[in-house]
């Protein structure tokens, strides 16, 4: 592929339980150090969930003004700083280094503003129709972390945001490769965020009985592809990139991270919750994405896997990898062990290991992968990272509604390399 | 009255985190004042409707863009007094 077809990133942010610095989350993930805790009184998840992922604050007055932060949901809150983190990661200015209509914005939210939402239901409860302030609507529409970057920063292409459950911030990564490929954009603005670290959401995923439950230590709940794990660990946070056409980041003289190669998509079809156990729809949509790459299996050095910890979703995923590399296949973690499960944000965040499993040629260990499921068998990288030099990385994204999402990233196309 | 009802929108103004340090009755609440976008008089009409209990029509609710402050309570005065059956002075 020449170099001014490529899809590069030139621009990673994100807030994510292991931080909000790219390169401190990675040294996190590398040493194998976990994300997860309990949440503490005050916090709104407090004595609904053992155990979370919780990303670090955002304080609404970085982000938007005073007078526009009213009803504004934590979602949209993490979408804008992490947009925000990755255009200055970026050096782009947009109007300044590109023309506002040539950047496109994609990000996107599993849930959106469910909790806000319920505030409002409460206050209307209590006080009726003038408890439930007009803000409501783009405080947490689904919509609205996208709309907020695009007014932030002046971007005037195309825009939109992508429901697709646990599979959102990497269906909208897709999208953006899809966009440059198509000539529609020279700059895209793609992840997604995820809040749903409050009580009704917890109950449901408590009820549904698919999350981790029973560890002393909340270190160790989430441990995918373990013989012990029992389910997974509510997370929130997000991650943006920058993905930019690499002659146009060339015309500016920005160095990439890693180019994003190829994607894939399909769909179960098979149930609202579960995946197909033969793990064919997963294996569909990797095959797709190594199409889309021009690419072969055994170019693939490493997967970072959707690996959520649960029973069944971990070995339908193990049978969907063998279906595709072969007993012999790449190196895989989840980086899940560490961060818990950040829905719709996981695809975003788990694209940033990807880009700096590339970017540094070293990938993450499953955190308390100990002893691995046989019915999981994998070239698991587990107990230290592994030095590695990446040709290609693949990271996969399952949903709830049974929709399949995996991206490949690789080595930049750009004259410049970031050092990541 | 006309002074309750003024740190009444005042406070209003305030919860939705206008800067009302440096204001005054004279301070516009269109563009050259507090500059109040749409959804800024929609949520200040919807206080004033819960708390005084009168209503507003669309037309009134673009009206408050073109007063101040004191030109808002003064308003709101005259239409509390309507509303009781009291003239207005």
């Amino acid at each position: 592929m020449s170099a001014h077809h490529g899809a590069v990133v030139t621009g990673i942010g994100l807030v994510s339980p292991l931080g909000r610095k790219p390169g401190a989350f990675y040294d996190a993930l590398l040493a194998g150090r976990s994300g997860l805790r309990r949440p503490e009184q005050g916090h709104p998840a407090a004595g609904w969930l053992d155990v979370a992922g919780i990303s670090p604050e955002i304080d609404p007055l970085e982000v938007l003004p005073a007078t526009e932060v009213r009803a504004v949901d934590r979602f949209v809150l993490l979408g804008l700083a992490a947009a925000d983190d990755a255009l200055a990661d970026a050096g782009l200015v947009v109007g300044r280094d590109v023309d506002p209509r040539r950047v496109a914005v994609v990000v996107s939210t599993g849930g959106g503003g469910l909790h806000t939402y319920e505030q409002y239901a409460h206050a209307r409860l209590e006080r009726g129709r003038p408890g439930v302030s007009p803000y409501l609507l783009p405080g947490m529409l689904s919509n609205m972390a996208t709309a907020r970057i695009a007014i932030k920063h002046g971007i005037r292409g195309y825009s939109s945001s992508i429901v697709t459950a646990c599979a959102a911030g990497a269906h909208s990564i897709a999208e953006a490769l899809r966009l440059i490929r198509a000539g529609d954009a020279d700059v895209v603005v793609c992840g997604a965020a995820e809040a749903p670290l409050h009580p009704t959401i917890a109950a449901a995923f408590t009820n549904a009985r698919a999350l981790a439950r029973g560890w002393d230590d909340p270190v160790e709940a989430s441990r995918p592809f373990d013989a012990g794990r029992n389910g997974f660990v509510l997370g929130d946070g997000s991650a943006v990139l920058v993905v930019e056409r690499s002659g146009h980041a060339d015309g500016r003289n920005a160095p990439g991270h890693a180019d994003l190669l190829g994607w894939g998509a399909s769909t179960d079809a098979h149930h609202p919750t579960m995946p197909r156990p033969d793990g064919e729809g997963a294996a569909d949509s990797m095959l797709a994405a190594l199409a889309s790459a021009g690419l072969a299996p055994a170019d693939v050095d490493y997967v970072n896997a959707h690996g959520t910890s649960t029973k069944l979703g971990d070995v339908a995923e193990a049978a969907a990898l063998r279906q595709v590399f072969g007993e012999q296949g790449p190196a895989v973690s989840s980086t899940k062990g560490a961060t818990g499960h950040l829905l719709g944000a996981a695809g975003a965040v788990e694209a940033v290991a990807c880009v700096l499993a590339v970017a540094r040629g070293a990938v993450p260990p499953t955190v308390n992968l100990e002893q691995p499921d046989p019915a999981c068998a994998l070239d698991h990288v587990r107990g230290s990272a592994r030095l590695l030099t990446v040709r290609a990385a693949l990271s996969n994204s399952f949903a709830f509604g049974g929709h399949n999402v995996s991206l490949l990233f690789g080595p930049p196309s750009t004259r410049r390399a970031r050092l990541s | 009255m006309t002074g309750e009802i003024a740190e009444f929108i005042i406070q209003a103004l305030r919860e939705m985190n206008y800067d009302v340090e440096d204001l005054t009755a004279d301070t516009d609440l269109g563009p050259a004042g507090l500059d109040l976008e749409s959804l800024a008089l929609a949520e200040l009409t919807v206080q004033i409707e819960d708390t005084y209990g009168l209503r507003y029509s669309d037309e009134d609710t673009e009206a408050l863009a073109v007063l101040t402050v004191g030109g808002l309570a003064a308003e709101l005065a005259a239409k509390l007094a309507v509303a009781s059956g009291d003239k207005p002075q």
